[in-house]
């Protein structure tokens, strides 16, 4: 015979049917969109690997100044390479952007035509999708390039910029201002006019390095030998190359924060369940009672308690995955399309996302839900039926004094009855906050970013000249040198270089800034009769650094180590850079003292060759993080927010309603007393309005520290540059309102089911 | 007449399955009287005291306490009307289990305007010692005092009983009948108890005897015997 007490789970549905419904929705919200994630994270993972096959990505790129002829080329295949050309010109849009053009590419780094045809005509040219959305563009457009009006033929992922990193120095890509491009050889001879930059790409003849470390390893030989053969302005092996790698990096790391993500909160939604089903049992004390006595086991009772948490995690997940492989996996795809500019992709259905947003959150739900009702259930039956299920020999009252006024004592009486409940609200909350900090803190971190770069640029440009680190000290440079003055009004000159940071546990290496400035800078003014280097914010709050300390950084392609003390620090937002005075710098770099190339000017330079401009920094380059970070992650923002709400709602709405079913009979009995529906809200909501407002309050800035510290770890071992989270108290304000805001409204529901409680519930002759 | 009821009827269900548990009542109750009800189970003596208690409603007939008609009262002001005229007890205490035994006597005093001193009455209920307690921390008895203290504290005009003592032993009973024939004496308190106790019956001024929603008896007491020389 079928156990009698199924009959009881419809009922049971139907009588709690808010309470499901909306633990049920949230689930299949939480879990499709983690499953369409998954799915789309595979998939697109995979396009990307594939990628490296499939369009023959490079296997690393060098830049000289002068083209490689054949005895050049020959000796540095010689070293085991196959080398292609891969000839660009950065030239300007009339949108702002920059394009870099590149002839289309037939053997190596080739591009994957995601929409249109590629060009055929000089005047076509394919731009990256992902920039050409950003910038409005689409297929039959007119762009025009450094005065000439091209039109796109097609929107294109380059298999070799699946970020539009423009340098691989650059803390973040940016596909709002940059774009790569490809046009036929006629167009792009025409275009470029031969100012084109003599880059060239390499893929190793025989095996790759078996892992990153041998292929760092085997740059820096390549680099030297290279360098010996034809003088080197540029090299990046494929194992640094940001445009290359940052996406497969990227999209690793964001796999386990979701998962973690759905995993907290199917955590928090099996505590819920867990409390309503833990007042049930004691609210169904009596008849538990009876059937332990009438020879129910334990178990049994606890398989019945526990079953439809899981059937209903069950239905979510199996909806949810539905879903997720459905609807969110497109919308995940989107996002991904939104920040990276990869190529196609087909749709790799993985076994793995199905049992991790199934399995996994179900064996959550039953382990949280096994837990808390196990010990429930733990009483003997006696216990039951006298309804004594105090763990304690004795419960005895929390004493609170007498001199506070009696409604204070009374919510104080109904926040401890639920402290169970409303920790679980508050570790609810303190979730919600953290997502919802995040999802309204990044877009003012961006912003406050880029106004804090905009203000404090310490020039209008900064120009980087192209005296080439590897001629240090030969003929050539020296004749160079001549060429790089400038009668700029206020052009002050500098040196700068990078150096890289060295290992170090819990930091990834990055390339820093290290520039050498006039002693009376009048773009950047430092006190250099203090011993030392100066170092800009950023980097020493990144790397923890105060004046006094020492720290050391490393050549990049060398092994030169140089080792500084800190002698202050500098407000340079948004740049990790080191300032030592320009003699200092030449001292330590072994160059001569009048040495120098680089400027700072307020002024545009004109008079210098453009072919040694290496770079120019200015607003536009400075801020390309903000903007490209807005770009990519506003829009997930908006729906981080959301979420967050909901999820506030949801757990407000399950344990006010649970408070008040489970002083249903004390309610009821205040209402025959003559206690108003508002006097009675001022007793139960208000003590849960209590709670929450203090579990909203406390929480955020709790918050702010634990993204803050998250944030620190992340940055340090998984980006370059740095981002500093300082709380904005205006968006605290605006979490503190939401989450008021959201009781509110859950409280208005909440006062409806206070109305609702039948006087009858107190004269039932039953517990 | 403190309380006044006219052909009072009550029925519960629908065409076949309906059952009239009131029939057509009358009776009156003057002010500061102990009216017990008595009767068997299903007699209709708990549903006649929740519809005087306005936490019922009659389908037909009418209720005046204090010159109030009952039956034209919105909802706002039957809530007005308990809160005013009424205290209740019930067999099973109805204690708010995370209150202390002052703060349970405290809801009482929170909802009435002129309410009595919690100190004092804690000190008449003999629960001084008690006030910082948990009812789960109580006997049955000391439980229904509160209850009790609880009903009182707000110094209603008609205290209404159903089975006080109807879960409580024989001395425990008695103890808690003497303290509602003092909160009678001392306050001028009206009080219906509803019992099946049939002894009980001999400290009321007035007995009204029910079987099948039907009163059968309404007959004073010729002579009061005291709550503590009751004996069953």
């Amino acid at each position: 015979m079928r156990n009698p007490l199924i009959r009881r789970y419809p009922r049971e549905l139907r009588a709690e049917c808010g309470k499901y419904l909306a633990i049920f929705l949230f689930m299949v919200v939480s879990i499709g969109f983690i499953s369409g994630f998954l799915v789309a994270d595979g998939s697109m993972i995979a396009a990307y690997n594939n990628s490296f096959e499939d369009y023959t990505i490079e296997d690393g790129h060098f830049r000289t100044g002068t083209p490689l002829n054949a005895a050049k080329r020959e000796a540095i295949e010689a070293l085991g390479l196959d080398v292609y050309d891969l000839f660009y010109v950065n030239l300007p849009a009339d949108n702002g952007s920059t394009v870099r053009v590149y002839p289309w590419r037939e053997d190596v780094d080739r591009i994957c035509v995601m929409q249109g045809k590629a060009p055929a005509a000089a005047d076509e040219i394919a731009v990256d999708r992902m920039w050409a959305d950003n910038n409005g563009l689409a297929v039959g457009d007119t762009l025009t390039v450094d005065g000439a009006p091209l039109t796109i033929s097609a929107l294109v992922a380059f298999s070799d910029y699946s970020c539009l990193f423009e340098s691989n120095g650059d803390m973040m890509f940016d596909a709002v201002k940059f774009t790569a491009a490809a046009m036929t050889e006629e167009g792009f001879e025409a275009l470029s006019a031969g100012r084109h930059a003599y880059n060239y790409a390499y893929l190793y003849q025989g095996e790759r390095p078996a892992d990153e470390r041998a292929e760092v390893e085997s740059a820096k030989a390549l680099a030297e030998a290279i360098n010996k053969v034809a003088a080197l302005e540029d090299f990046v092996p494929r194992v640094i190359n940001q445009a290359i790698t940052f996406t497969g990096e990227d999209m690793g790391s964001d796999r386990a924060m979701m998962l973690l993500l759905l995993y907290i909160l199917i955590g928090i939604m099996a505590f819920v369940f867990a409390m309503t089903a833990k007042n049930t049992i004691y609210r169904e004390a009596g008849v538990i009672g009876t059937l332990r006595a009438s020879g129910y086991t334990r178990g049994e009772l606890l398989r019945h308690y526990i079953l439809l948490p899981i059937l209903v995690t069950l239905l979510a997940a199996l909806v949810g995955n539905a879903l997720g492989y459905t609807v969110f996996k497109y919308i995940c795809v989107d996002m991904y399309y939104g920040s990276y500019s990869l190529p196609t992709y087909v749709t790799v259905w993985n076994a793995d996302a199905f049992l991790l947003t199934s399995v996994v959150p179900i064996a959550l739900m039953l382990a949280i839900n096994a837990l808390v009702l196990r010990r429930a259930l733990g009483l003997s039956p006696i216990r039951f039926l006298r309804h004594d299920l105090s763990r304690g020999r004795h419960r005895r009252a929390v004493r609170l004094s007498e001199k506070l006024p009696f409604l204070r004592r009374f919510r104080a009486r109904i926040i401890l009855q639920n402290r169970g409940s409303f920790l679980t609200l508050l570790i609810g909350i303190l979730f919600a906050n953290i997502l919802l900090y995040f999802g309204l803190m990044l877009p003012v971190l961006l912003d406050n970013l880029r106004s804090d770069i905009v203000s404090s640029l310490p020039s209008r440009y900064q120009y980087i000249l192209s005296v080439p680190e590897f001629e240090q000290g030969s003929f050539m440079a020296e004749v160079m040198k001549y060429g790089l003055r400038t009668s700029a009004e206020g052009a002050e000159p500098c040196c700068v270089t990078s150096l890289q940071t060295e290992k170090r546990p819990g930091y990834r290496q990055e390339e820093i800034t290290v520039y050498g400035l006039e002693e009376n800078s009048a773009y950047i003014p430092l006190d250099f009769s203090v011993p030392g280097a100066y170092v800009s914010e950023d980097f020493a709050d990144k790397y923890q650094l105060k004046p006094g300390d020492t720290f050391n950084m490393i050549e990049r392609f060398d092994d030169g180590r140089y080792t500084f003390t800190v002698a202050g620090t500098c407000h340079y937002p948004g740049m990790l850079a080191v300032f030592l005075s320009r003699s200092d710098f030449n001292g330590v770099f072994g160059k001569a003292a009048d040495d120098f190339n680089g400027y700072f000017s307020d002024e545009p330079i004109e008079d210098i060759d453009s072919r040694f401009i290496a770079g120019v920094i200015d607003i536009n380059s400075m801020t390309k993080v903000s903007r490209q970070l807005q770009v990519s992650m506003g829009g997930m923002m908006y729906l981080v927010d959301i979420f967050s709400v909901i999820l506030f709602m949801i757990l407000m709405y399950l344990l006010t309603k649970l408070i008040i079913e489970k002083n249903a009979r004390s309610i009821s009995m205040v209402k025959i007393l003559g206690g108003t529906g508002g006097e009675i809200a001022s007793l139960y909501l208000a003590s849960t309005a209590i709670a929450t407002v203090i579990s909203v309050v406390v929480t955020i800035p709790l918050a702010h520290v634990l993204i803050e510290k998250a944030m620190r770890v992340m940055m340090a071992s998984e980006m370059t540059g740095w981002l500093p989270l300082r709380p904005s108290y205006a968006v605290w304000g605006e979490m503190a309102l939401l989450g008021v805001g959201a009781f509110a409204v859950v409280a208005l529901l909440e006062y409806r089911r206070i109305l609702r409680v039948p006087m009858d519930a107190a004269l039932k002759n039953v517990d | 007449m403190f309380l006044e009821i006219k052909g009072l009827k009550k029925g519960f269900g629908q065409g076949e399955a309906r059952v009239e548990v009131l029939k057509g009542i009358d009776l009156g109750v003057e002010k500061g009287e102990i009216v017990v009800l008595l009767g068997p189970s299903g007699s209709g003596k708990s549903t006649l005291l929740n519809i005087i208690g306005g936490i019922d409603g009659a389908d037909e007939g009418s209720i005046a306490i204090g010159g109030e008609t009952m039956q034209s009262m919105s909802e706002k002001r039957l809530t007005q009307y308990r809160r005013r005229h009424l205290g209740y007890v019930f067999q099973l205490y109805n204690l708010i289990p995370d209150l202390t035994v002052r703060e349970n006597v405290e809801v009482g005093a929170w909802l009435g305007e002129k309410p009595l001193n919690v100190d004092e009455l804690l000190a008449t209920l003999g629960l001084s010692e008690h006030a910082g307690k948990l009812p789960t921390q109580l006997s049955g008895g000391q439980q229904q005092r509160t209850a009790i203290g609880r009903a009182i504290v707000k110094n209603p005009d008609l205290l209404l009983c159903d089975e006080p003592t109807g879960a409580l032993d024989y001395n425990t009973s008695k103890e808690i009948l003497k303290l509602i024939e003092t909160v009678n004496r001392r306050y001028g308190t009206t009080v219906i108890v509803v019992t099946h106790n049939a002894a009980i019956a001999g400290m009321a001024d007035r007995v009204i005897r029910l079987r099948d929603g039907a009163i059968r008896s309404n007959e004073k007491n010729a002579v009061k015997i005291p709550a503590a020389e009751l004996e069953w």
